[in-house]
């Protein structure tokens, strides 16, 4: 019979089974969870009753059989002849029953899906004409009635693409066009011109993110068959585990999802296997009997997060202090084959199988983050990668490139005018704080005219430091779709991908734990699953450098105290010190033996600081030693004189800090 | 080998590519270079609203950088996509006898065709090359 019925009109039968299905199973595991709404047992009713009457219009007859038995039995219930709960069970498996009778229905009828079915209001309690001639006339469809509903058409994802790729070439001619109007035309003739073609960009951006805005998906997609799988485990394991979902309507590039649904799986099972206690060690433990595991998803910065808790047990106490000692305890449950469980239960197989996660995540460019203690249980944290999902960003220019940004990562945008020279870096004064000053060209190595003076800077926030990223101008922000460069640049790890602008141009989006020099703190995961880097020694607590010996420092000031004072530091940190009270005995120390460093005053008598690094450039041996200006004041004209007399760096007593001063002479010596 | 290949010019000298392994051709449009790609990398393009890598083919072979890049002929090998750029595209054709003894890596022969030697470019090859082995 199926074959006389149109094929979309299937198509729409079958997907109403289905979500009437998926309808059911919910509410019957809502019920053995518990649930008491008087109402469930109606909506079960009649869910069935549905499937049963459309099964039998269109001829299903197994759909219908098994349908129809379900209603019984609901019925039976309702009436109050048996207990719903006891009922679950078996309802459960005829289910499964029926959703393969389902699919079997419609498989031949099907072949490649023509245009998506239009809405349609569901059927009315009678039943509808079913459009069925064969004679090529044309067939009436049921009638639309009223408003268009809300539900969502589905279209299949390459059309999609397709319409983002028209819209992309549309953007890169709008911007040729724009580039051969602006050369043919006069200034006169042009003014109109731009403003139609400044229409035209603003009217592509939109069509732009429209387009993107559809290749998205909520987690919900996926989602579905979670609580049942979790439910069946359970029962397998002669655990009571209940699944709870939150943030499901977050949205996902579709990229992303796929292939999703068996690393949650997988975490899941997991959990119900290792996670959660039996019932009745949950009772001695003063918990309630049923564990709950909560899968919770929300965009977190650029990134979609999505956490799977258990409330069981946590991780072994042996594990954690392995943990403590070794790698961290993310980086030993995803080692491949480790296993928490003495015994191999079938559920879990071989190892807890977090590094198949961890593997598909990071191949994703995302990372796995696991928290566990015995009091609060064990949450599996998927930080999911930018990669293919909409980040926003803030454009930059630099050298005629554009570059993004991650939003997330950028505080705020300055004017950059104050900026000093410290100890072979340059750094910008924010609100009282220096912040290393860094030219974006020279950080990815791009060559680049000089930076415009008074440009902007980005100060960007790294998980450890600071820094002021300069830049020619500032775009502003906008939602990209990120994507990959592609395996042939994955040496250039200072991108986290590149963008396709509205105008077609190509962004390299950066990632600003990457690009940032300086030293990382050691045991940080960096969230890109990219290679740890080699911790550098941290600034502050900077020895000196293992030279032959420690190194010499001359120390020039007339005030005693002072002598005292930055000395003791210095010899502290390891340095050998020699004093000077003002330039005159500098320079004498400076014959009598080598110095790698000079720190010196300004305002001194005799000879002041100034005039002692003149005589040091000047000629004194060797004219190329590390001088740096320590003083009481910081004007800017001193310290464009010292900068410019060949002083390495300058201090401030004012601000003066002793990590500064180690920082700065470590650098300086180490150089 | 018989197969279809598509004959262009790179750094001056002759070069096929299996049409098996190329996607379509391109006008080298708006290359955006990337600081910090490894060698031959020149940039990456967008291509119908796809990002791929640009790589300059005469360098790759090691004739120097010098070349006029005018078209890129993508090219795939097992879901891995770039653009090679060169300085012209010839024709479409078969090829006829190929010399098969050939000692470039990214060769895997040659042919006289109208009094120039073609080298037969093993575009899986030089993908596997370039694309650094993936982290266990």
């Amino acid at each position: 019979m199926s074959e006389v019925i149109d094929p979309e009109i299937l198509l729409l039968a079958r997907e109403e089974a289905e979500e009437r299905v998926e309808n059911i199973e919910k509410n019957l595991l809502a019920v053995e969870s518990g649930s008491n709404d008087p109402e469930m047992i109606n909506e079960l009713f009649r869910d069935a009753h549905s499937i049963d009457s459309a099964g039998a219009m269109l001829g299903w007859d197994a759909v219908a059989s098994i349908a129809h038995s379900m209603e019984d039995r609901f019925n039976r219930c309702r009436d109050g002849e048996e207990k719903l709960m006891d009922a679950v069970p078996e309802m459960l498996i005829s289910l499964d029953e029926m959703k393969g009778a389902v699919s079997a229905e419609v498989v031949e009828a099907a072949a490649e899906p023509r245009t998506p079915p239009t809405p349609v209001p569901p059927p009315p309690e009678n039943g509808r004409t079913v459009a069925a001639t064969s004679n090529g006339a044309p067939r009436p469809r049921p009638a639309q009635i009223g408003s268009v509903s809300a539900k969502p058409i589905r279209v299949s994802p390459s059309k999609v693409d397709r319409v983002l790729d028209a819209v992309g070439e549309t953007a890169v001619n709008h911007h040729r066009l724009a580039h051969v109007l602006r050369e043919r035309l006069s200034p006169e003739d042009s003014a109109e011109s731009e403003l139609e073609l400044e229409m035209g960009n603003r009217m592509l951006s939109e069509l732009h993110d429209s387009v993107i805005g559809m290749r998205t998906l909520p987690l919900s997609s996926i989602t579905a068959a979670f609580p049942r799988a979790v439910r069946d485990m359970a029962v397998a394991t002669d655990k009571e585990v209940e699944l709870r979902m939150v943030g499901t309507d977050t949205q996902l590039d579709r990229s992303v999802l796929e292939g999703l649904p068996e690393e949650i799986h997988h975490v899941l099972r997991n959990a119900v296997a290792h996670g959660i206690e039996s019932p009745a060690q949950r009772e001695a433990a003063g918990k309630h009997r049923r564990g709950v595991i909560t899968l919770r998803a929300e965009p977190r910065g650029g990134l979609i997060a999505i956490e799977i808790e258990d409330d069981g047990g946590g991780v072994p106490a042996k594990v954690l202090a392995q943990a403590e000692g070794s790698a961290s305890l993310t980086e030993l449950l995803c080692a491949p084959g480790f296993s928490t469980a003495g015994d191999v239960s079938n559920l879990a197989g071989r190892g807890v199988g977090l590094d198949a996660v961890k593997k598909h995540v990071d191949g994703l460019g995302g990372s796995i983050e696991v928290q566990s203690g015995p009091e609060n249980g064990t949450k599996v944290i998927l930080l999911l990668p930018l990669t293919l999902a909409v980040l926003r960003v803030l454009l930059c220019e630099r050298a005629g490139q554009a570059y993004g940004v991650p939003l997330t990562s950028v505080r705020e945008v300055v004017i950059a005018t104050d900026t000093v020279s410290l100890g072979g870096r340059r750094a910008l004064d924010l609100n009282g704080d220096p912040v290393d000053f860094e030219d974006l060209a020279e950080e990815l190595g791009a060559p680049a005219p000089e930076l415009p003076v008074g440009g902007p800077a980005l100060i960007v926030d790294t998980a450890d430091r600071t820094t002021a990223l300069a830049c020619d101008t500032v775009l502003g922000d906008e939602e990209v779709v990120l994507k990959s460069l592609g395996p042939l640049l994955s040496s250039a790890t200072a991108y986290l991908g590149a963008a396709i602008l509205g105008d077609g141009r190509v962004a390299l989006i950066l990632d600003p734990n990457q690009l940032v020099r300086g030293p990382h703190t050691p045991n940080h995961t960096n969230g890109h699953g990219a290679t740890a880097l080699t911790p550098i020694e941290a600034g502050p607590e900077a020895s000196p450098p293992a030279s032959s010996g420690e190194p010499k420092v001359l120390l020039v000031d007339d005030q005693k105290s002072v002598r005292e004072f930055q000395g003791g530091i210095l010899e502290d940190a390891g340095y050998s010190v020699q004093l000077a009270c003002d330039g005159r005995e500098a320079l004498e120390r400076m014959e009598e033996s080598e110095f790698d460093i000079v720190l010196t005053d300004i305002e001194m008598p005799v000879m002041d600081g100034f005039e002692l690094l003149g005589a040091i450039r000047g000629g004194s041996a060797p004219a190329s030693i590390p001088v740096v200006m320590v003083t009481g004041l910081g004007t800017d004209e001193q310290k464009q004189r010292g900068a410019e007399a060949g002083a390495d760096a300058y201090l401030v007593k004012r601000e003066f800090d002793q990590h500064a001063l180690l920082d700065v002479v470590s650098a300086l010596v180490g150089a | 080998m018989n197969a279809v290949h598509l004959r262009v010019v790179a750094g001056d000298e002759h070069y096929a590519l299996p049409v098996s392994n190329v996607l379509g051709i391109s006008a080298i449009g708006e290359v955006t270079p990337v600081p910090g790609a490894p060698q031959h990398v020149i940039g990456v393009r967008n291509l119908r609203g796809r990002v791929i890598p640009l790589i300059d083919l005469a360098a790759l072979l090691g004739l120097g950088d010098g070349s006029t890049l005018t078209w890129i002929v993508v090219g795939e090998s097992r879901g891995r996509r770039c653009g090679f750029a060169v300085s012209r595209t010839l024709d479409v054709s078969e090829l006829g006898e190929t010399d098969d003894d050939i000692e470039s890596p990214y060769l895997t022969g040659a042919e006289l065709i109208d009094g120039a030697m073609v080298g037969v470019v093993d575009v899986e090859a030089i993908f596997d090359a370039l694309t650094p082995a993936v982290a266990a």
